[in-house]
């Protein structure tokens, strides 16, 4: 657009007669503006854009889905848990890891769609919506893992809080209870603000494709034209969803926790649990963002222009910081429970350092604390996609692994020391398997289907960037247009 | 004016455990007696139905005993020392962690006979119970065993279960995907009591006992009314060797253990 | 009404308003005028009134609403089916104020979602008047005049800036 070009002509003659000045401020994308007509077509195009290989990976991606998913859960619903490796004391195993790691993973959405949208941070910009499509997958197979380790999951309407033939209710006293409505609110809080912001994308989408696309988009857009009213309720809206679903996030992952929290085991009664989980969860969802980041550069058109090295390098500060608030929250939930010396608690502990998994617990140190610190503080490391991508792809199994700790490894030790014993997944590995595929297939037929990036939101912010002259300076200026 | 705080209704357990620290029906092990013989295991199974599950689970941790004798040794053979046996079963808090965990009320408290119930029927199968049981009693159904294949006589394709034919009718076979535990023989506290009630009296003390209690060969474990302070349970749990299995924990526990003295 | 919608196409935002006013001062009120646009511009950089919504008084609303809800289900259930269990009360109120701080926000959402589908009309699969170019960036004025002084008014705007003045007709989208 026009506007942007307008505002951005001073600073390209400044560009010029300073073009010895270190740092190109076109290196960054709102400095770097684009006509709205081009950017679409550029996003349309990728959305079309798809090789032989999309569609292999995506080939074996539905086999695995249908294989370790479908066919893995129907066999498990058929033949009975039995099939799975859990059993006393270990009665929860990786299926509660699983939803425990996908809420985290979901957590990176809300964080950079909403806290970074409260905050303007506005490196958030262009991939707001594929960190909001983390959030949304991420909670359908965090749901499928729960329905999963029920043990009779045909009866699982019994929780939800319907008027029904046996006149009992649930029970508001159980910390599932408060977990099954608190994802519920995330679910659907987070599908809405997904959507919110997709529907002028939806909209631009429409105006330019044919045949099934069309109809497809035409539905979804619901008639968006743009006019003054839509775009404020739009906005209201919005604003309201990035303000409310703030709390509700930190809600759901604190709930999760008080899952294990609540409980009266050793290793698991711990009062820092909730905000632990919550900067867990943060942890292992930037790390997501960093892999889905570096995938979507590689494979799809023209995604190097709306993500850059910038966004990396925001992204790995990110990652440093939360590591540290991470460390700090490790720190205190193993020092206070070391410090007590309670019997249970140091057979716990003890188990956790030198028993069989001690290896998972070490490396859990090394991949979430120790290898964000050794490497993060580099710009050049921040910078470089593959390696940030590497780096999260390290803190995700590291952060698998606390919930494997906490969860399976944890329920080995008890107060009863007649009943330890070490918990095998059997079954468990594929239908992990089958939700990373689930994940990744509804992710890459979402990237052929919606716009990944918020086109309008990336135009909004070049409109409101711009270099104001300071002296013999030009230095990035944002105007408030709200 | 004196503030008065209702501590029941802002969630404060205290006042509402008092209540209920006595409990109705109580069980007394004696852990000098006690053999380790597993007559009360089983007892227990063939009372209240529980299945074989075979030995493929059984070595991986899923026996279902609702009664199982812990015993602890030191030492490298012949130079063990061993702890005395220690029968354990579902303790019938009377402040149950399994109770409010569960989110469907499959288990709960019974009013009445101050007991903690497990509801097969309502049961989902979350499993949340079995991990807050400090005692590690519950047990889940990990599969039909009552219908294995194993267990089955093959009459021309027909699979014919004999040993179904042993199964207790006054206690139910539970599916898979539900969890259960002791009920201190809840069938037999109902059959007594409507035998007292035709009868126009109350159940009498050592007139009925479960069914671990029954085979017990040298009575280590006595099953009786702890409400009733002339009872045998109830003298017996005043004995200084009386002590309760992970008392710190405020669960109020029904049964009382009696410590061994003897020597190892 | 013989008034036909013209629609003026805008580059940029400073045309836009100039033409706006110029629209004003030749008569063509605010409720006989729309403008869209591919980005949200604040209506005051166009000189145009503040439109009116009712999302955030619906999200209050939902939010309200959740609240009893909550109350209902945390304090009105138990009553309904008392069950006792783990030496709780019926309804303790910590586990309490978890299920109204959900219920209220899962409400509250709710009604903001709806509320935008309310206050915009959504979904609507009639004709419209739209032009693809609006979602390119352009900003169009929409404004009903007489057909008779198409002219007079195409002159006006085009030597403010406009890119195209055109009579436009409901379209499917």
């Amino acid at each position: 657009m026009a506007v942007t070009s307008k505002y951005f002509s001073g600073s390209e003659r400044a560009h010029e007669e300073h073009h010895e000045e270190e740092h190109d401020p076109r290196e960054s994308l709102m400095f770097d503006p684009l006509p709205r007509g081009v950017m679409n077509d550029m996003v349309m195009e990728s959305m079309h854009t798809t090789s032989w290989k999309f569609w292999l990976v995506l080939g074996i991606l539905a086999f695995l889905v249908a294989t370790c998913f479908f066919y893995a859960w129907g066999y498990m619903i058929s033949e009975g848990l039995y099939v799975a490796g859990v059993m006393r004391p270990s009665f929860w195993g990786i299926f509660l890891v699983n939803t425990v790691f996908w809420i985290g993973i979901s957590h990176a959405g809300t964080f950079i769609s909403a806290i970074l949208r409260v905050m303007k941070a506005e490196f958030r910009r262009p991939f707001t919506r594929a960190a909001e499509l983390m959030t949304t997958f991420g909670l359908i197979q965090a749901g499928a893992s729960i329905f999963m380790h029920l043990g009779r999951v045909w009866l699982a309407y019994w929780l939800f809080p319907i008027p029904n033939e046996r006149q009992l209710w649930p029970n508001f006293h159980s910390p599932l209870m408060w977990d099954l409505l608190a994802i519920t609110t995330y679910v659907l809080g987070s599908t809405m603000y997904l959507f919110l912001p997709l529907i002028p994308d939806l909209a631009m989408a429409r105006d330019r494709s044919t045949g099934w696309r069309k109809t497809f988009y035409r539905i979804l857009a619901l008639g968006f034209r743009g006019t003054e009213g839509e775009w404020r309720h739009l906005t209201v809206a919005m604003n309201i969803f990035a303000f409310a679903i703030i709390p509700v996030m930190f809600s759901v992952h604190t709930i999760v926790s008080w899952d294990f929290a609540m409980a009266m085991r050793p290793g698991w009664s711990s009062t820092v649990f909730g905000p632990y989980f919550v900067l867990g969860a943060l942890h292992s969802g930037m790390g997501a963002v960093a892999i889905v980041l570096f995938i979507m550069r590689a494979t799809m058109k023209h995604m190097d222009y709306f993500i850059r090295k910038e966004h990396f390098d925001a992204l790995g500060k990110l990652m440093l910081i939360v590591s540290f608030a991470y460390a700090y929250f490790f720190f205190n939930d193993y020092i206070v429970q070391w410090y007590g010396g309670d019997l249970a608690t140091d057979n716990l502990l003890h188990w956790l350092e030198g028993g069989p998994m001690a290896w998972m617990f070490f490396q859990m140190i090394g991949f979430n604390i120790v290898l964000p610190w050794l490497t993060l503080w580099n710009k050049r490391i921040r910078t470089t996609p593959w390696l940030l991508a590497l780096i999260g792809l390290l803190i995700n199994v590291g952060m698998y692994w606390e919930r494997y700790v906490i969860i399976p490894v944890m329920l080995t030790i008890n107060r009863m020391p007649f009943t330890w014993r070490l918990y095998e997944p059997r079954i468990e590995i594929f239908l992990t398997i089958g939700t990373f595929s689930m994940f990744l297939l509804f992710y890459m037929i979402a990237s052929r289907l919606i716009p990944l990036i918020p086109v309008w939101e990336v135009q909004e912010g070049q409109m409101t960037h711009s270099l104001r002259k300071v002296g013999k300076a030009h230095l990035p200026t944002i105007t408030e247009f709200e | 004016m004196s503030l008065m705080v209702d501590l029941n209704r802002v969630g404060a357990k205290g006042s509402l455990i008092q209540e209920e620290a006595s409990g109705k029906w109580g069980m007394v092990i004696d852990q000098d007696i006690c053999t380790g013989c597993q007559a009360c295991v089983a007892a227990c199974a063939m009372e209240n139905n529980l299945p074989f599950v075979m030995e493929e689970d059984a070595g991986y941790g899923r026996t279902l005993h609702w009664i199982r004798i812990e015993r602890f040794w030191e030492g490298e053979y012949p130079e063990v020392s061993a702890t005395p046996f220690q029968p354990m079963l579902c303790q019938h808090c009377g402040s149950a962690p399994c109770e409010p965990v569960c989110p469907v009320f499959a288990s709960v408290h019974s009013q009445a006979e101050e007991l903690n119930l497990q509801v097969y029927n309502r049961c989902v199968g979350t499993r949340y119970c079995a991990n807050n049981c400090p005692y590690q009693v519950r047990q889940f159904n990990w599969r039909d065993y009552h219908f294995l294949p194993f267990h089955a006589n093959d009459f021309d394709g027909q699979l014919v279960f004999p040993l179904h034919n042993q199964l207790n009718p006054d206690v139910t076979v539970r599916q898979r995907g539900v969890m259960e535990k002791c009920t201190f023989c809840i069938q037999r506290i109902h059959k007594a009591q409507d035998t007292a009630k035709s009868e126009g009296r109350e159940v009498e003390d050592g007139e009925f006992t479960t069914a671990c209690a029954q085979a017990c060969p040298t009575d280590a474990i006595k099953f009786g009314r702890l409400d009733d302070h002339e009872s045998l349970v109830s003298q017996l749990a005043q004995q200084e060797r009386g002590y309760q299995q992970l008392h710190e924990l405020n669960t109020l526990p029904r049964i009382t253990y009696l410590k061994a003295e003897r020597a190892e | 009404m013989a008034d036909t919608t013209f629609l003026a196409l805008f580059e940029d935002i400073d045309p836009a308003a100039n033409a706006i006013e110029k629209l004003h001062e030749m008569g063509v009120t605010n409720d006989r005028m729309e403008v869209m646009s591919g980005v949200p511009i604040n209506p005051r950089m166009l000189g145009r009134p503040h439109p009116w919504t009712n999302v955030s008084r619906l999200a209050l609303g939902g939010a309200i609403a959740g609240f009893f809800f909550g109350l209902f289900l945390n304090f009105g259930t138990p009553n309904l089916y008392a069950v006792r269990v783990g030496g709780q009360a019926l309804f303790p109120i910590p586990p309490g104020l978890i299920i109204l701080f959900e219920m209220t926000m899962l409400f509250a959402l709710l009604a903001t979602f709806l509320g935008v589908f309310l206050e915009s009309d959504f979904p609507n699969y009639r004709s419209l008047q739209y032009v693809p170019q609006i979602s390119d960036g352009k900003i169009g004025v929409f404004f009903q005049i007489p057909q008779e002084e198409q002219q007079k008014f195409t002159d006006a705007l085009n030597e403010l800036g406009a890119e195209s003045v055109e009579p436009t007709e409901a379209r499917q989208l």
